[in-house]
Order: C-alpha cells, then structure tokens, then sequence
C-alpha cells in the first residue's frame, strides 16, 4: 500500500473533498494542515512543495513517490494504480 | 460586524467586482457560503479576506497575490479552469462547477489539462 500525505489548509473545501475522497476509499493517509504547524514546519512545507516545482497552492498531495496539486480524483486514481 | 454579518459583506462587495472580469459566484451555494465563511474568518484573524485554499507567506508582495478575488493575478490560468483556484468564483457560463477540475499552476504553465 503505498503511502498517501495530505498536506492542506484547514480552511480549504478542496482540502476537505480530498480527504474525505479518500476516506471513503477507506485508504490510509497522513494529513497535516500548513496553517495549523509553526513556522518551522512550515518552511520545511513550503520548501518540499517548491521543490516538486509547486506553488502553496493547496492541497498537496503525495501518493508514494509522486506529487501532485489539486482535487482531482482522476488523477488519484491514476498514481493509486500506477505501479 | 459577526462573521455571518461579514459574509453578507464580502458577497456584496465582491459580486460587482467579478462580475466586470466575467465571473460569478458558484452556483454550488454549499460551496460558496463554506469558502465565504473561511474568508470571513481569515478576515478577522489577519485584517484581509485572503483566499482559503493558498498560503501566506512571510513575503507581503506573494500575499497580495492571493487577497480575494485574486483573479486578476492568476487570470490565465483561471480562465484556462474556467474557475479561480478555491472555486469561490466560476466563469459566467457555468452551470455545474462539480465538473471543473483544479488544474496546479505547475501544470497549467506546462501546458497539461
């Protein structure tokens, strides 16, 4: 089972659709909300998402080894079977 | 003002402004009435009605960046979604926004739909 990480803002509804989209697939994921860490945290957030060439623009999410931006349950679905 | 109050507001205010860059509220009012009331309360907490689905920063030039509407900052791109990133705002011909999808900025400038 690959592992899934969430990082979203706790006031985005694209954040919220993401998580639930994958509670009720009932997969497994870690999510952490940017606006909630400190400053620290944060950083080291941003830093990981400009890295994958992203903007903070959320959610963010990774899904094993690959990244991607966005509710898009398409392309959930494509990296969940990609092997 | 009460955050209820303040969404009441910002609808106002907001709705001629986006009107004149061919944009509307989402006609998914469940959606809408959500992201009005985290602005409303990000309002509070900072003095600004920042977007709620991107970051601040510590760089107040990126922040304006996303002060709601933001559209005017991001207009290629949102066009290219028919929609602004929290989804507050939708182009004017959209009749079901559950069928747009967040394309990242990353992959708009990339070109990938």
């Amino acid at each position: 089972m690959k592992k899934i990480t969430i990082y979203a803002l706790s006031t985005c509804l694209w954040c919220k659709k993401t998580k639930q989209y994958f509670e009720d697939k009932k997969v497994p994921f870690e999510a952490v909300d940017y606006d909630r860490q400190d400053p620290e945290k944060q950083a080291e957030i941003r830093k990981e998402m400009k890295s994958a060439g992203c903007d903070t623009s959320f959610p963010f999410i990774k899904i094993g080894g690959t990244c991607t931006q966005g509710y898009d349950p398409a392309e959930f679905e494509r990296l969940l079977e990609k092997k | 003002m009460s955050v209820q109050e303040r969404k009441k507001a910002l609808r106002f205010l907001f709705e001629p402004l986006v009107d004149k860059l061919g944009y509307k509220f989402t006609p998914a009012e469940g959606d809408a009435d959500f992201l009005l009331e985290q602005e409303a309360e990000i309002e509070a907490l900072t003095g600004i009605p920042y977007c709620p689905c991107q970051a601040r920063t510590d760089d107040r030039a990126e922040n304006m960046k996303i002060v709601c509407p933001c559209i005017p900052f991001h207009r290629a791109h949102y066009d290219a979604m028919k929609r602004c990133w929290c989804g507050l705002f939708v182009h004017k011909d959209v009749t079901d926004p559950d069928k747009l999808v967040q394309i990242s900025e990353s992959k708009f400038k990339a070109g990938i739909k």
